[in-house]
């Protein structure tokens, strides 16, 4: 059984799939209770999944390996050589990512009411995209990797396009150019990787690449080695995004439907970091060892600039698109500072923010349902009106601002300590985001919650209510138990973080 | 009872959870469980402190974030100095608590009122039972938050808007300074535990230019919460909230914070002279310039907030000369008598609805309670003999004459005389002379608001016995114990007549208020006109906020409007730069689709030949 669970939890977004596939069109109310069940199943099999892990359990025992494709029929090599099996696997890292997945998941689900139309093709894709998402996390070869990472791209560029605002097919085709860019990087360097050493198995890799002394299939020279890792990087960049490559990043923020944003901030992103952790970190330790200050410069860069730009929007998205891409930048910076403190900040940063957007999206949602705009000009006293909304906001922006109590600082915190240990002097430029972070927060949040507004008409019964309660207090009390007893998060991380380390060659 | 402690802070957040969830629901009942939660918190703080008379320091953490090999934990201790702070925090907690019953009545969001104290309470005591650095510092952001949170309590005012804004932004600035000194020396000590980083502060493990690199940033987080100069100018805007939010937050316990912050790591500051003089000198220049702006403002409470940024200054000032005792003194009795004044000046609004001195005026006779307590708070303040305010500004001056600092002692000197001018001027404006108000009824606050006020009096008066030249110095003796790196720190040594002189300038002080604004022998237009450049200057506060604002706020702005301009044209020039040669791509794919067949084999041979070559040169492998 456990053997199976992997591949179960992967697919298990299937049974919704066909659920929905099976309504009429025009059922709307049990399309989207078929759309939100279809999530569940997911969910409980990662809850599951992170029970046994607390009761002890090895992950490991849930790894699946099946024969899958061969290629050729070199009789004179290895049989494993040029293969690639269909294998899952899990470990701490991506058990954390599989319950980002999950819970995101399920919230966007019901974010997802708002949506007005065509609801049965919008949760097909959605559930897709959840398939395509749990196996990026699970995927044990680069092969299946790129498979999975290739199912997100297609569902999220319909959802995007269709579904979205008043742009939103300009901001779909951008998506899809610069992720196909990814991809395509992505894809030579893995290709290259398999013709080489004739295995895409990943474990297998990093462990070629790093202990070395293994006989490869064929050699891989220095400057070959560095290329890939520049490539896996490069890749992987353009996904989180860092600056100059985050202009399509900051379209869909403003233009997809922000049920589609919650999941697009609060996972999808976030393969960009899994991905420079797993392979740009993981398989080739001393070429990114020798790359860690352009890392974290251009960590400080996207984290300066996102905050510089955040401080001028006049739409509500807009400040939050470029808070992400500034937030992300923590994640480069904490990766860049190669030892514990700093790599372990940027996983929590990554988790955190992936709960902190999500929760500031479903309450963009919320919003424009009933004020119909998100531009900061036309909003203001909205916490005499929308009290409990008002509060909601305000916490949401001190998590996404770094009060400590709340992920956010956890974070921060920990990525600045890993930072003025290896790079004072760009950890010190860098402090310099965290007092602008606060000022375009308290900006933004401000001028909708606080102050007066006549122009708005205000309707009885408008404050958060019912159901939209659940992701609000689900997403918040997260951020909040990760803010105040960190170790939760930090139990899991500490068998991947040591490895890494280890491959680093020490602090 | 101290392993108990934990509850302290614990009481304030069940106040501050259960009546967010009732969402105002609970109305004026609120107001209870703020004062029984309080009351729970005073009552154990004040065991504690008893216990901790006989007792030795009580430690106890857990692990609270593992990474590498390195445990972080949490936890708390008391020690003498916060088992101190614990008691004063939840006294002035639950007076102002009492108080604000009456003062708050009527608000339509009267129980989220007492929510945010619940907030700002536990916030506060947790910071001062932090056993580490990276606690006190978790705290020490949250209660920037339940001030920011009572600041702007009155959302729909725009000026509470802007100042709970730049409270929050100015105090964040000082707050990366003190995160930076912190990552700083745990790099060097390994440890966030105040025990261990003194340990290796006094092996002499670090080099002395690290240390006063790192004294100096801590100090800057202290800057900006005790509101010392230069990011003091979001203390004087904070005033925009509820007056007694003024008392607990802005006078009596988190602007105190810096104080506590330095007081605490003193041993740290010890060992760097040039820091000790950068915190002396920042505590004497902040004392004069804000007494100097005291003496003009025209809004009660701003000239309290400006007499209160002094105040810090001077117990910066004292902790600066090796003065810890005196600092810790008088933190202690300015808590007490500026949280009267605060609340004194709330009684005088809530009669008379205005906060500008010009409109008041012969209040005395009309508030019969009111009028004396504030005369006892203002003759605290002012160092009048045998008053609480009296023993520690002797302190004080003593501190910075033992230590020999003699500009700064005759800085204290001349603040000293300031503060009599300026509290004496807004007494006699505020309740000498004739009527000038429009108010038509004037009634004393009712009963619930004066007796925290009396309470607080009453401790304005004896509070400063427990350190005195002739009956002991206990304070100090029980501070410093067990205490080496303080050791004959206890109690400063002078010459009787700093005291004499330190009387007689209060004295003088108050005399000339007293012939400006009661006897008129000076008249005060003829002042105005001889000085009017400095008075310009005084109003304007020295145009601090106009410097900020056409400095670094035009400076922020504009960068960020050029880097709008540099993704718009840049980076957007960029990606339609990537979009049209994808686009060109394609069209010159599809001109290669001409259904010839002859010209898709010469490409397909001219392909492998280039493939061919590649192999011959390579030998088969790219290397």
């Amino acid at each position: 059984m456990n053997v199976y669970l992997l591949s179960l939890l992967v697919f298990s977004p299937l049974l919704g799939i066909v659920m929905v596939a099976l309504m009429p069109k025009k059922e709307e109310r049990t399309i989207k209770q078929f759309g939100f069940f279809g999530t569940l199943p997911p969910l409980f099999l990662s809850f599951f999944l992170c029970s046994q892990y607390y009761s002890g359990v090895a992950l490991s025992i849930f790894d699946i390996k099946l024969n899958w494709i061969r290629f050729g029929n070199l009789e004179m090599y290895d049989p494993k050589l040029f293969t690639v099996d269909f294998e899952l696997g899990l470990d701490g890292l991506s058990l954390i990512f599989i319950l980002l997945t999950t819970i995101i998941s399920s919230l966007a689900a019901i974010a997802s009411i708002y949506i007005k139309k065509e609801w049965k093709g919008y949760y097909l894709l959605f559930l897709i995209l959840e398939i395509g998402m749990l196996g990026v996390f699970t995927a044990e070869n680069l092969i299946l990797f790129f498979i999975f990472f290739e199912m997100t791209l297609i569902p999220a560029f319909f959802l995007i396009g269709r579904w979205g605002f008043l742009e939103r097919e300009k901001a779909s085709y951008s998506f899809l150019i610069y992720n196909g860019i990814g991809s395509a990087v992505l894809l030579v360097a893995i290709l290259i990787l398999f013709a080489r050493t004739g295995t895409t198995n990943i474990a297998a890799l990093t462990q070629m690449m790093t202990m070395g002394g293994v006989s490869l299939f064929a050699p891989i020279s220095g400057s070959m080695k560095y290329g890939l890792c520049l490539a896996f990087l490069v890749a992987f960049a353009i996904k989180l995004p860092v600056f100059p490559f985050h202009s399509w990043m900051v379209r869909v923020h403003a233009e997809a439907p922000p049920s589609i944003v919650m999941i697009h901030a609060g996972v999808l992103l976030k393969i960009g970091a899994y991905g420079i952790i797993r392979f740009g970190m993981g398989i080739f330790p001393e070429q990114y060892k020798s790359l860690a200050f352009t890392i974290v410069l251009f960590g400080v860069l996207s984290f300066l600039y996102g905050a510089f730009l955040a401080l001028v929007q006049t739409d509500f998205k807009l400040v939050l698109a470029y808070s992400s891409i500034s937030h992300m930048g923590i994640v480069m910076m904490g990766l860049g500072a190669l030892n514990e403190a700093g790599i372990q900040g940027a996983i929590f940063q990554v988790i955190s923010h992936g709960l902190i957007a999500a929760l500031l999206f479903f309450l963009v949602g919320a919003l424009y349902e009933r004020t119909g705009t998100t531009m900061l000009p036309k909003l203001g006293g909205l916490a005499k009106s929308m009290p409990i909304f008002s509060g909601f906001m305000l916490a949401c922006g001190m998590a996404s601002l770094g009060l400590p109590g709340m992920s956010g600082f956890i974070s921060e915190f920990m990525v600045f300590l890993g930072l003025f240990k290896s790079q004072p002097l760009l950890a010190a430029i860098g402090v310099i985001g965290l007092v602008l972070t606060a000022v375009y927060v308290l900006r933004a949040v401000m001028l909708m919650t606080f102050g007066k507004n006549d122009s708005l008409i205000e309707k009885e019964k408008w404050d958060l209510r019912g159901w939209e309660f659940l992701p609000t207090l689900v997403l918040l009390g997260l951020i909040i138990s990760v803010g105040v007893y960190p170790n939760l998060l930090g139990g899991p991380l500490q068998g991947t973080i040591e490895a890494m380390m280890l491959a680093l060659g020490g602090r | 009872m101290m392993e108990h402690a934990w509850l302290i802070p614990i009481f304030p957040l069940v106040t501050f959870l259960v009546l967010l969830l009732s969402g105002g629901r609970l109305r004026d009942r609120g107001a209870f469980i703020g004062i029984i939660c309080t009351l729970a918190s005073f009552v154990l703080s004040l065991l504690v402190l008893i216990e901790r008379f006989k007792e030795p320091t009580y430690n106890i953490s857990i692990d609270w974030l593992s990474f590498g090999g390195t445990q972080l934990s949490a936890g708390f201790e008391i020690n003498q100095l916060n088992a101190l702070m614990l008691v004063v925090v939840s006294l002035v907690s639950l007076l102002v608590q009492i108080y604000s019953k009456g003062y708050m009545k009527g608000e339509v969001r009267f129980s989220i009122f007492y929510a945010y104290l619940g907030f700002f309470t536990f916030a506060m005591l947790g910071l001062v039972m932090a056993p580490n650095l990276l606690q006190l510092y978790i705290f020490w952001e949250l209660v920037g938050v339940g001030s920011f949170l009572l600041i702007g309590f009155y959302f729909y005012k725009l000026e509470a808007k802007a100042a709970a804004k730049k409270a929050f932004i100015m105090t964040r600035i000082g707050d990366v300074g003190l995160l930076i000194g912190i990552i700083l020396l745990f790099w060097e000590t390994g440890s966030f535990e105040y025990g261990e980083i003194f340990q290796a502060v006094q092996s002499g493990m670090i080099s002395s230019e690290k240390l006063t690199l790192i004294a100096i940033l801590i100090f800057i987080g202290a800057v900006g919460k005790s509101g010392q100069f230069p990011l003091h100018t979001w203390l004087p805007d904070a005033m925009e909230g509820p007056t007694p939010v003024s008392a607990l937050i802005h006078a009596a316990t988190m602007v105190a914070a810096g104080v506590y912050l330095v007081a605490a790591m003193f041993p740290l500051f010890m060992a760097s002279s040039a820091a000790m003089q950068v915190v002396a000198i920042t505590g004497g220049i902040t004392a004069i310039f804000a007494a100097s702006i005291a003496m003009v403002q025209k809004d009660v409470k701003r000239v309290l907030a400006y007499s209160t940024i002094s105040q810090l200054g001077f117990m910066m000032l004292a902790l600066g000369t090796s003065g810890y005792v005196a600092g810790v003194f008088h933190l202690m009795t300015h808590a007490f008598f500026k949280a009267l004044l605060f609340l004194a000046a709330g009684s005088v609004i809530h009669a008379i609805h205005t906060q500008d001195m010009e409109k008041m005026g012969g209040l005395w006779r009309k508030l019969n309670w009111t009028g004396p307590l504030f005369l006892t708070g203002t003759l605290a303040i002012s160092g009048f003999p045998l008053l609480s305010g009296f023993f520690s500004k002797d302190e004080i001056l003593m501190a910075a004459w033992e230590n020999g600092s003699y500009i700064l002692f005759g800085l204290a000197v001349v603040t000293s005389f300031l503060t009599a001018f300026y509290m004496f001027r807004l007494f006699f404006m505020m309740f000498a002379g004739d009527s000038r108000s429009q108010a038509e009824q004037v009634k004393e606050s009712p009963f619930i608001m004066l007796i925290p006020m009396l309470a607080l009096a009453l401790l304005a008066v004896i509070g400063g016995y427990i350190q005195t030249p002739w009956f002991g110095t206990f304070l100090g003796e029980w501070l410093v114990e067990g205490n080496e790196a303080l050791l004959g720190a206890s109690h400063s040594e002078g010459p009787v007549w700093i005291m004499l002189m330190a009387v007689l300038v209060s004295l003088a002080g108050i005399y000339l208020a007293y012939m400006i604004y009661v006897k008129k022998k000076l008249s005060r237009e003829w002042l105005v006109k001889e000085n009017s450049e400095v008075f310009r200057i005084l109003e304007n506060k020295y145009y601090i906020d106009e410097i900020y604002h056409f400095t670094a706020g035009y400076a922020i702005k504009g960068f960020s409007i050029f880097l709008s301009y540099i993704e718009r044209f840049i980076v957007g020039g960029l990606v339609s730069t990537v979009t049209s040669s994808i686009e060109g791509l394609g069209k010159v794919g599809s001109k290669l689709q001409t259904g010839q067949v002859q010209q898709y084999g010469m490409i397909a041979f001219l392909g492998l030949a280039v493939l061919l070559v590649i192999f011959a040169v390579t030998g088969g492998y790219l290397r």
